[in-house]
């Protein structure tokens, strides 16, 4: 690997404990929040999230779906806006109750001042997925599924497999996957 | 009223046709990557994976296509990350910024896409990747927007490799 520059953060490895929980977020409720609040007895699913970008707006049905399916199953579930450049303009809190309202977001959004969940958790871009278990374990990262275009051609819903087989106590495999996604706007 | 709009419209399409320079091919990270590796030792490569839909991309773009016109030992490689109901604003986009000879747009899934690209890619938009001219090897690579003087640093590093 000599002369070759790597210049991406890490992901957070499967398995870490889950970083930053009392970081404080300023939820679409008007209430400031932790991750530790939206915990769930049976996991905890933490996605990165923002307004605008467009896979993001392709994904977003999903997110209402999950928190449907499986916020009774005791999984506690946060979607996170890390663009702390955007704050000023079209991911402020304001635009954040409006897309929440459009969308029927079900579940806590909240913003992360100056980036610090998405920098601890080595998140990227969004949507950008991470699955902890009981333990405030680590042991799903990645995509929603296979086709952010649409859902009724997902040939393999990579993250309800991961919660199913958490729920169940079964290994979950894959562990991680991959999905393109917009850059978080780091400040 | 039909035939005249029918002229009318074959007329758009053949000045469409006849302005667009840029050949815009749907394929998998397989095809590029054999594409990129025709350049060994003859120029250094600039691979661009980006989104019209993708703001930082579109920030970025105009600077390196005209790095690619200024600087004759540096092939640019844009690789469009659009979903393929998009292929009408892509070739728009490229032909708006001049973009001529081959593209790509991207025809495989997410996963092995940018595995395929680079192992080591999360899938983050913007993505750049700088291949040696001598050794046709990945030199430099990042995810995000970024100036133009690290652009030009690396392409340097990438002609003198």
């Amino acid at each position: 690997m000599t002369g070759i520059t790597f210049l991406i953060g890490g992901e957070l490895e499967i398995g870490s404990a889950m970083p930053l929980m009392d970081h404080q977020l300023a939820d679409i409720s008007g209430n400031t929040m932790t991750l530790a609040d939206v915990k769930g007895d049976a996991g905890t699913l933490v996605v990165f999230s923002c307004n605008t970008c467009p896979w993001v707006i392709r994904w977003e049905d999903r997110y209402v779906s999950l928190a449907n399916t499986y916020a009774p199953k005791g999984i506690g579930m946060i979607a996170v806006n890390s663009n702390a450049a955007r704050f000023g303009s079209e991911d402020s809190l304001e635009e954040m109750v409006e897309h929440a309202k459009n969308n029927g977001y079900n579940f806590p959004y909240a913003q992360d001042p100056e980036s610090e969940l998405a920098s601890a958790f080595g998140a990227t871009k969004t949507p950008h997925i991470y699955l902890f278990n009981a333990d405030d374990k680590l042991v799903y990262l990645g995509a929603i599924d296979d086709n952010a275009k649409n859902a009724k051609k997902v040939e393999v819903p990579f993250l309800a497999n991961a919660i199913d087989a958490l729920l169940a106590g079964n290994p979950i495999n894959p562990q991680t996957t991959k999905a393109l996604g917009c850059s978080i706007k780091f400040n | 009223m039909r035939l005249p709009l029918f002229v009318l419209g074959l007329s758009f399409f053949l000045l469409f046709s006849a302005c667009s320079n840029v050949d815009l091919i749907a394929t998998n990270s397989k095809t590029i990557q054999e594409h990129l590796s025709s350049y060994k030792g003859e120029k250094a490569v600039l691979l661009n994976v980006w989104a019209t839909t993708c703001a930082p991309c579109v920030e970025e773009f105009p600077m390196i296509v005209s790095l690619g016109n200024e600087i004759k030992d540096l092939e640019v490689v844009f690789v469009s990350a659009d979903f393929d109901d998009q292929l009408g604003e892509v070739k728009s986009y490229l032909n708006e910024q001049k973009v001529i000879g081959v593209s790509f747009i991207k025809n495989e899934n997410d996963q092995s896409f940018i595995n395929g690209i680079h192992p080591e890619w999360s899938g983050s938009l913007p993505f750049t990747i700088l291949y040696g001219k001598i050794s046709g090897k990945i030199l430099i690579f990042w995810e995000g927007k970024e100036s133009e003087s690290k652009f030009r640093e690396a392409i340097q590093r990438a002609i003198n490799e």
